[in-house]
């Protein structure tokens, strides 16, 4: 056999090989590890922990471990916050330290968190699972939780959790007043005090003068002009200051000063910055009509049915197939023959008394009384004495020759 | 049915019919000549190495394996991208999101995400670095094999470094945020200043006038299929011709070397299991190619360190993936421009350019999208192509750094390359709002923020 070479490479590089091999096994152990470190396993664990010594060992099997997650397809939010806030839902953490607090009740009844998430009302990162991402502010995420620490940021006076009501009024932009938004309501009654409308389109109602601020809250950072911004470069800050010296900001602006106090112009700004175009469904909305408008013909037509001498028809449910014209009572579907003159009518229909006729009626109306609308006895009689007094003003009518034609089959 | 009776092999005989080997992985031992030259034809991987190669060629400060660590990434990126397939959604709804599941949810999501990233990244620095090394050691230039055809696998290597750029572009849409969007908003705003056909080519590449749902999954289709196809046939072919052409051009030039101790004219058979296709040239009867001493065998000698070039790369870039997050900006939003938009760090020379040449007198503009966007580029690349055709440097250059017949043309080629450095590292570091010049060490004005 022929002789191998002499190949000098081996004394370096299998060394070398052997190193590259360590560093890729301590690479993947590198990612491995990093990939597992989070927080939330440290916060599932303390948690568990305070269960078992408070309610014991079983109950605390039951406290949930991994990631978690409340996906809301309809405000496409995947809020993965209970899985540190996993006392959300415990009763007797009330007074605990976050993040192992129960969250309050009252609130929950009205707007349970599978339906709402957690980041619609709190804002914050959803996605993310680990603290700083998570709550902001942070780059790149412009949508930090609403809290107490950035309510102290901007020296929120009274309450310092109140920015939080900037989302609240997301849906509730209609509201004229929202329970427990103090904030916000306060920020709507001077937009109604102060006059804003004069000058400003808000909800496509409003003067023309200064901007539409219907979706203000969307105007990006960048838009705002900084420059004679003294502090935080945000444009919640933006709106405080220039509330509070329009011309301070804006030097060529016509909108007055109004004097206002620092609570009352975080409070509008909280307002103002809450007016977005935000994707929610029109079911999350209070105030936002959810029948198809009437004309007000319409209405009183209707109210006239619903009211009039003919309203025991229309209850009743004869309305549907039976118009009665002489009662104002158009049936849409206008199946059966008018009312108005039932009394002469099936008489000569059938040869037989309105009396005989309810009493043991033939063809449809038998099928529909025993079936549809089933009468008592005493409910006939009622029938019988309506359609007597239909038939007295049909001959009124007939005599003083106002009577419509009747749409009768 | 009898079953077939097939005569059964002392372990260490040889087949009787030759290419039927009879084990079923290759000999990392061979115990001959003949089993060592059936373990490269029956084996793949072996196919893109000649049974024995020339020292010269193996050297760590030659080619510095830049080629190699390209062909690494790409493995990478195709492995890192498979399960980013399962994972990403490539809508408008739905593409940011699940970037940010990726990133927070998934099981080495951040990881894997970030490896395909990064890997991209450096997989464009090392495609473009490989062809620097080839221009500078003139390695296009055919030696002294008969029917080298290196002039062309170097076209091929155009194209190559041509799909890199793009696979690049294509995926840095995908996730669907502020970078995503404004780089591609700039880099098809570029196309859009050809004359006569600019807007059309632009509505060609995003499917329309904006950049939308059509263009999304217009870079999505491309990203994951057109051009991963070409780049993987391109290769294919790359490697094919790597071979054909006899290995690295450095080999020919140790071939030209006289021999220290004289020997007896070589024979043909040398030739090909060197690697040296269709035999020798009658001129070359005596040199270092064949002398015991000036090669080795591929494996594993040649194996062994391909294994460092590609393990290391890994390595390498798997520590990156650790250490660094992948950027995610805030979601696409047409309405904001993010201040200031920049394009791809491999584009941003062009940018720069596009900047520069853009000159305002009194309220006249000549737009310099046209000439940094499209000229140029296309000039370079046109060069680029048929330059082993305007070399004119003797055979003798080939395969060796700096030789004195190439020194003209490599110093352009050195200074083009720092020219567009030094565009890359300004727009990279020196561009802040508004496209101000800011030295790295000035701080850019606050963005500001809405909370």
């Amino acid at each position: 056999m022929e002789r191998r070479t002499n190949s000098p490479y081996p004394r370096l590089d299998r060394p070398v090989l052997a190193v590259i091999g360590l560093v890729l096994v301590l690479s993947t152990v590198l990612f491995t590890v990093g990939d597992r470190q989070h927080e939330w396993r440290y916060y599932q664990y303390a948690f568990r922990n305070t269960v078992s010594e408070k309610f014991g060992p079983d109950k605390a099997k039951t406290v949930a471990s991994g990631l978690q997650q409340v996906w809301v397809p309809s405000l496409g939010r995947a809020d993965r916050c209970m899985t540190c806030h996993q006392a959300v839902k415990w009763a007797g953490f009330e007074s605990a330290e976050e993040p192992f607090r129960t969250h309050p009740k009252e609130i929950l009844r009205s707007h349970p968190i599978e339906k709402y998430g957690c980041t619609s009302c709190h804002g914050g990162q959803g996605w993310a699972v680990d603290l700083d991402p998570a709550h902001g502010p942070v780059e790149h995420w412009e949508d930090p939780v609403l809290g107490a620490s950035l309510g102290e940021a901007y020296g929120l006076v009274d309450n310092k959790s109140a920015m939080m009501q900037m989302n609240c009024n997301v849906c509730h932009r209609y509201d004229r007043e929202t329970k427990g938004a103090d904030f916000i309501n306060l920020g709507k009654v001077l937009v109604r005090d102060k006059g804003c409308r004069a000058c400003h389109t808000i909800n496509s109602r409003g003067g023309t003068i200064g901007p539409d601020l219907t979706f203000v809250g969307d105007k990006a950072a960048e838009q705002y002009d900084f420059s004679r911004l003294n502090g935080q470069k945000t444009a919640f800050a933006w709106h405080v200051a220039h509330l509070k010296e329009p011309k301070g900001l804006v030097p060529d602006t016509v909108m007055p000063n109004f004097h206002l106090s620092t609570k009352e112009a975080q409070a509008l700004a909280t307002l103002i910055m809450s007016w977005r175009r935000s994707p929610v469904p029109a079911a999350f909305v209070p105030g936002v009509p959810h029948s198809d408008p009437r004309t007000p013909e319409e209405v009183v037509v209707e109210e006239r049915m619903k009211t009039g001498p003919g309203a025991w028809f229309v209850s009743t449910g004869c309305f549907v197939c039976h118009s009665i014209k002489v009662f104002g009572i158009t049936s849409p579907a206008q199946i059966g023959p008018d009312l108005s003159n039932a009394v002469e009518d099936v008489q000569a229909r059938f040869g037989r008394t309105i009396d005989d006729f309810l009493a043991s009626p033939t063809g449809t109306m038998s099928v529909v009384l025993s079936r549809q609308i089933i009468l008592t006895p005493e409910q006939k009689q009622v029938a019988i004495g309506k359609l007597r007094e239909a038939f007295a003003e049909y001959q009124k009518q007939k005599a003083a020759g106002t009577l419509k034609p009747a749409a009768s089959h | 049915m009898r079953a077939l009776k097939l005569p059964s092999l002392p372990p260490d005989q040889e087949p009787g019919a030759p290419g039927v080997h009879p084990r079923p992985l290759w000999s990392l031992r061979p115990k001959s000549d003949r089993q060592a030259g059936d373990a490269v034809v029956s084996n793949f991987m072996l196919h893109w190495f000649p049974a024995k190669v020339s020292r010269a060629s193996l050297d760590w400060n030659y080619s510095f394996w830049l080629g190699t660590v390209s062909a690494a990434l790409l493995l990478l990126l195709v492995v890192s991208g498979g399960p980013l397939l399962f994972l990403y959604v490539p809508s408008v709804e739905r593409a940011y999101s699940s970037i940010k599941d990726i990133e927070f949810a998934v099981t080495f999501g951040s990881w894997i995400r970030s490896v395909h990233r990064f890997g991209a990244h450096l997989m464009v620095a090392a495609v473009f670095l490989h062809m620097a090394r080839v221009f500078l050691t003139g390695a296009y230039k055919n030696g002294i094999g008969q029917g080298q055809r290196r002039e062309f696998n170097w076209v091929l290597g155009v194209f190559m470094l041509l799909a890199t750029l793009l696979l690049s572009f294509t995926g840095y849409l995908l996730p669907w945020d502020q970078l995503a969007f404004w780089a591609v908003t700039v880099g098809t705003n570029i196309a859009s200043s050809i004359p006569l056909v600019g807007p059309q080519v632009r509505e060609l590449l995003l499917g329309g006038r904006a950049i939308d749902q059509p263009t999304l999954i217009r870079f999505y289709v491309m990203h994951v299929i057109v051009l991963p196809g070409a780049l993987g046939a391109l290769f294919v072919y790359h490697m094919w011709r790597v071979r054909k052409d006899g290995g690295l051009a450095r080999a020919d030039r140790a071939g030209r070397l006289p021999a220290p101790v004289a020997a007896a004219p070589v024979a043909t058979k040398t030739y090909t299991l060197l690697g040296v296709a269709r035999g020798t040239s009658p001129a070359v009867t005596t040199n270092r190619l064949v002398d015991e001493e000036a090669t080795v065998n591929a494996v594993p000698d040649l194996t062994r360190r391909a294994a460092i070039v590609v393990l290391g790369t890994f390595a390498v870039l798997s520590a990156m993936a650790v250490l660094m997050r992948s950027p995610l900006e805030e979601p696409a939003n047409a309405l904001v421009t993010p201040n200031p938009a920049k394009a791809p760090w491999y584009f941003l020379w062009l940018q720069e350019i596009v900047t520069d040449t853009t000159v305002h007198i009194g309220s006249f503009t000549i737009n310099g999208a046209f000439i940094g966007g499209v000229v140029l580029p296309g000039l370079i690349v046109g060069l680029l192509t048929v330059w082993p055709w305007l070399d004119r440097s003797p055979r003798e250059a080939a395969g060796a750094w700096f030789p004195q017949t190439r020194r003209a043309q490599n110093i352009t080629f050195l200074i083009l390359t720092l020219a567009i450095l030094i565009l890359t590292l300004v727009g990279t570091f020196c561009r802040g709002p508004y496209w101000h010049f800011y030295w790295p060490w000035e701080t850019w004005p606050d963005i500001p923020t809405r909370l």
